[in-house]
């Protein structure tokens, strides 16, 4: 082992006692004395108490700073700012407790990404681990999550948000009486729509009352309902349709700001007969690999269910790339960036289907993923599974149970004549044995380290997440 | 919401002191400004102001763990999970102590009621009798008086039971807060309004209904009592169905004036089953519903307390609009706060609700709900309303839902008496429904306290922040 060196670069797992002007701070919390150094106490980001204590002007003073809490939590804290995990032992207390001295000390995000970060999502390692109960009879209708974990969900007139923790939660009521579309734009702000009340609302989560409402002008001058919601790092994207039922549109919106309408593209009125001309979006992605936004809507009609998915430009507002569904329409289709395909779950079939999008110019770009023949049976079996990728894997629900499916990466294209056919995609049944079936799924959601599923008839929210350091 | 009281200033002020106490053996070191956050005159504050110094600290010979959750409190204002390892009452108790309970009452209070988001927490039971017939939550901190049987149970802010009084009467029917230690109670079945302390655990007065110039005026029964600063109101009725509501000076515990006298021989005029005073305007509002083969039928009628006038009554069925005919209420309750007065209709279920500032002949504002997750049960049902904390509490049979206001704005100037402006929504589940038929509702503190017909005990629902997380590890 090398010597240390005087001006060797102190880290903060070095120790360096020679040192006259040390980096070492001592504090005094609550009576007990922690010894720690600059660097580990900067760890908690400059505004925060602590690091104000690392700060030498405040350190004119020869005593030994004094704070007034409890010095075992203050322990595992340190710890946290050590490690950037939390120590065994804070399983002793309640998550509650470190969150309440971690915004004390200003800690609060460094306890988040130990906690819920989205980087220690695992797919494979999910396993049901909590029940979010709900007050009230009503069941989730809609469900949102945001990227570090908080969860939203919408029962009646209802939104209930837990935090990050899934400690704490608030509700609020709104004018809907059962909403169908909500999105969370922040950990305290939520777009809500629904298909029997005009308007998109805005809505600040923290004091319950509306900050904005979103209209679309339609030309029958009736009201405008929504049908979906999506966004992008830039815009809010909303699927309107008409209260007659007779046109549909998706207005952009400004998501900085005042939500100021940016362009309207996919405007479609019927006329005549033709009701597959204007079958409004239910299901708004953004695609950030192409730019692109996936808008995809399908209705049922005396010939079975028709429907179509669209890339729209929205710079330009032109449709890239249109594909209509006539047979084994799809009952649920997601995007996967990471895996540059479209996934559909077919309604007639139950199968899951994938689109390569960088060969979707093909004439049936569809890959069924399981048994093709089953598209014909007139059967729906596929009826209201849900699909949607989350990092590098596909989660699809059918009935009760999640299949998870993700990308077999092969040593060497298989058939080189077209390295795009030896994609393989596997599929997984998630969940322990006991944890398999339940009542059917009606909302997938990813957020932070977790799933997050709603099921028909059940008061409450069910957690997937895979069992972290601490808790 | 929680605030933390205490931080770390670099500058020494006169308060931020370091003191070290000794607990039972155990060493805590923390500064005066901490120690005094329970009241500068707590005894926690006067044994830290003792004579000592850094070698040899201030000595409690107390349980050293429990004062570790108390100096968390004073710290952060906020319960620690370590308070788990104790009981409410070990806590409380400790507290006592030290003379910082109020500091422990606020942190371990509810949060706010709210009725879309509460859930069943406790239930309170008394060990003997303990079909309620009758409770009061009137002291506003969440503690309750039970009247069960010929006795009164008490609980306190922690919903700790704090003793039982044993009353003469076999059966109570009525019970009232009317001092923080004293209850005016009453029974259907026996004559009089009668006065019980706690602290001494003895009857303190009586007051019955005399006429001198009337000697059928004898015996009468208490049906309804209400509270306001001053006096206590108890609506009487004697055998012949004569009855009225006396107004009693609280101090004196004497009969300041009689109101409202009324024949008894039908509906219109039957002894009122609810009172509520109305101290803004001086106003007793009296109501009486009966229910027979063709449906409910009542009143509602206003008295000036001062003149002993009537201000204004509806009839049900009789007055009101045609459509709503044979919808006529099944209770009534005030929102003083918001002088509207609110009553639920036996048929549809619907709210109505009437400016009590303008009163007319037909004054009410029916709100109407649709939402799909409600079902309006056809058919006459057994509804209790109750209006607390801004919130309309309903109950059908064994069901209960609320009645809120939706927040549109920031500053929005409420109208109450808006149509559309309410939404309805369950508080229970259907399991909780199934439990039986809720014959009393009332709010204290942020606690609803909900008695079943043929049920043991009263239910407390509660709001919390917290979300209850079931883990399944």
């Amino acid at each position: 082992m090398p010597p240390f060196v005087d001006d060797i670069l102190p880290s903060s797992n070095v120790f360096i006692q020679k040192k006259p002007e040390s980096s070492i701070i001592t504090i005094d919390v609550g009576g007990q004395l922690f010894q720690t150094t600059k660097q580990t106490l900067a760890q908690a980001g400059s505004g925060s108490l602590l690091s104000k204590l690392s700060n030498p002007s405040s350190l004119s003073r020869p005593d030994v700073p004094f704070i007034d809490r409890d010095p075992e939590i203050f322990s595992i804290l340190l710890s946290l700012l050590r490690t950037g995990n939390l120590p065994s032992k804070a399983k002793a207390f309640d998550l509650q407790d470190l969150i309440f001295e971690a915004q004390f000390y200003g800690l609060e995000s460094l306890l988040v990404s130990s906690q819920s970060n989205p980087s220690q999502f695992e797919a494979f390692n999910l396993e049901k681990s909590l029940i979010l109960p709900l007050n009230g009879r009503d069941s989730p209708s809609a469900i949102s999550t945001t990227p570090y974990g908080s969860v939203h969900v919408s029962h009646g007139s209802k939104i209930t948000s837990f935090d990050w923790s899934l400690r704490r939660k608030s509700t609020i009521l709104t004018q809907f009486t059962a909403i169908d579309s909500l999105l969370a734009l922040s950990q305290s702000v939520a777009a809500a729509g629904a298909t029997d009340f005009s308007g998109l609302q805005i809505l600040d989560l923290d004091r319950g009352f509306i900050r904005e409402t979103l209209n679309w002008e339609n030309s029958t001058m009736s009201s405008s309902t929504v049908q979906a919601i999506g966004s992008s790092p830039d815009f809010l994207f909303t699927s309107f349709e008409s209260g007659r039922r007779n046109s549909s549109s998706i207005m952009v919106f400004d998501i900085h700001g005042s939500f100021c309408p940016v362009v309207e593209i996919a405007r479609c009125e019927i006329y005549g007969a033709e009701i597959d001309s204007a079958i409004p979006a239910t299901k708004l992605r953004w695609v950030s690999s192409l730019n692109m936004l996936m808008a995809s809507g399908s209705h049922g009609g005396p010939s079975g269910v028709l429907g179509n998915i669209r890339l729209w430009d929205i710079r330009s507002g032109n449709v890239v790339w249109e594909l209509k569904e006539k047979m084994d329409c799809f009952s649920d289709v997601t995007v996967s960036d990471a895996l540059s395909a479209i996934f559909k779950v077919g309604v007639n079939s139950g199968e899951v289907f994938f689109a390569d999008m960088r060969k979707l110019n093909a004439d049936n770009p569809w890959v069924c993923l399981g048994d093709a023949r089953k598209g014909n049976s007139g059967k729906k079996e596929g009826f209201g599974c849900k699909i949607e990728s989350h990092g590098n894997q596909v989660f699809c629900s059918k009935g009760g149970d999640v299949e998870l499916w993700s990308e077999v990466l092969m040593g060497s294209p298989t058939s080189s004549e077209d390295g795009l056919r030896g994609r393989v995609f596997r599929r997984n049944l998630m969940g322990r044995v006991k944890d398999v079936g339940g009542c059917k799924i009606t909302n997938l959601a990813f957020g932070g380290n977790r799933m997050v599923v709603t099921r028909k008839d059940q008061q409450s929210v069910e957690v997937w997440q895979s069992s972290v350091r601490g808790f | 919401m929680e605030e933390s009281h205490s931080s770390f200033t670099p500058e020494i002020g006169p308060d931020n002191r370091k003191i070290k106490l000794n607990v039972g053996g155990k060493l805590f070191e923390t500064t005066v400004s901490t120690i005094q956050a329970g009241g500068p005159d707590s005894t926690l504050a006067a044994l830290a102001a003792r004579e000592a110094d850094d070698s040899n600290p201030v000595f409690i010979d107390r349980d050293p763990e429990i004062f570790s959750v108390l100096l968390s409190v004073l710290r952060s204002n906020r319960l620690p999970s370590t308070a788990r390892r104790f009981s409410k009452q070990e806590l409380a108790d400790e507290a006592l102590y030290y003379g910082i309970e109020s500091r422990l009452k606020s942190v371990m209070a509810p949060s706010p009621l709210i009725g879309i988001d509460a859930s069943l927490v406790a239930t309170i039971r008394p060990a003997a009798d303990g079909f309620s017939s009758s409770f009061t939550a009137g002291a506003g901190d969440g503690s309750v008086w039970i009247a069960h049987g010929g006795q009164i149970s008490s609980y306190d802010w922690n919903l700790t039971h704090t003793g039982t009084v044993r009353t003469h009467l076999e059966q109570i029917t009525s019970i009232r807060h009317v001092w923080p230690e004293t209850a005016a109670i009453g029974s259907e079945t026996a004559a009089g309004l009668h006065f019980y302390d706690f602290s001494g655990g003895r009857h303190v007065g009586s007051v019955h209904w005399t006429d001198p110039s009337d000697p059928r005026i004898y015996k009468g029964r208490i049906i309804a009592i209400a509270d306001s600063i001053n006096s206590v109101f108890a609506s009487f009725e004697c055998q012949h169905r004569e009855n009225c509501i006396l107004v009693i000076d609280k101090s004196t515990l004497q009969v300041r004036s009689e109101i409202g006298r009324l024949s008894g021989n039908s509906t219109k005029n039957m002894v009122p089953r609810k009172l509520i005073y109305l101290p803004e305007s001086s106003v007793i509002v009296s109501s009486a519903v009966s229910s027979g083969a063709f449906g409910f039928s009542g009143y509602i009628k206003l008295w000036d307390t001062r003149s002993g006038e009537m201000v204004w009554e509806t009839n049900e069925p009789g007055s009101g609009r045609s459509n709503r005919f044979v919808d006529s209420f099944a209770d009534v309750d005030v929102d003083i706060e918001k002088s509207a007065i609110f009553k639920v209709c036996s048929k549809s279920g619907d709210i109505g609700v009437a400016d009590l500032r303008n009163l007319s002949d037909d004054p009410w504002v029916y709100l109407e709900d649709n939402n799909p997750g409600i079902r309006n049960s056809v058919g006459v049902g057994n509804s209790i309303i109750n209006c607390y904390r801004g919130q309309v509490f309903v109950s059908k049979d064994g069901e209960l839902e609320v009645w809120s206001r939706i927040k549109e704005r920031e500053g929005m100037i409420e109208n109450v008496f808006e149509q559309g402006s309410y939404r309805r929504n369950f508080v229970d589940k259907v399991e909780d429904s199934k439990r039986g038929i809720i014959n009393r509702m009332e709010g204290g503190g942020d606690r609803l306290f909900v008695s079943r017909e043929d049920v043991e005990g009263i239910e407390v629902w509660e709001s919390s922040n917290i979300s209850g997380a079931t883990s399944l590890w």
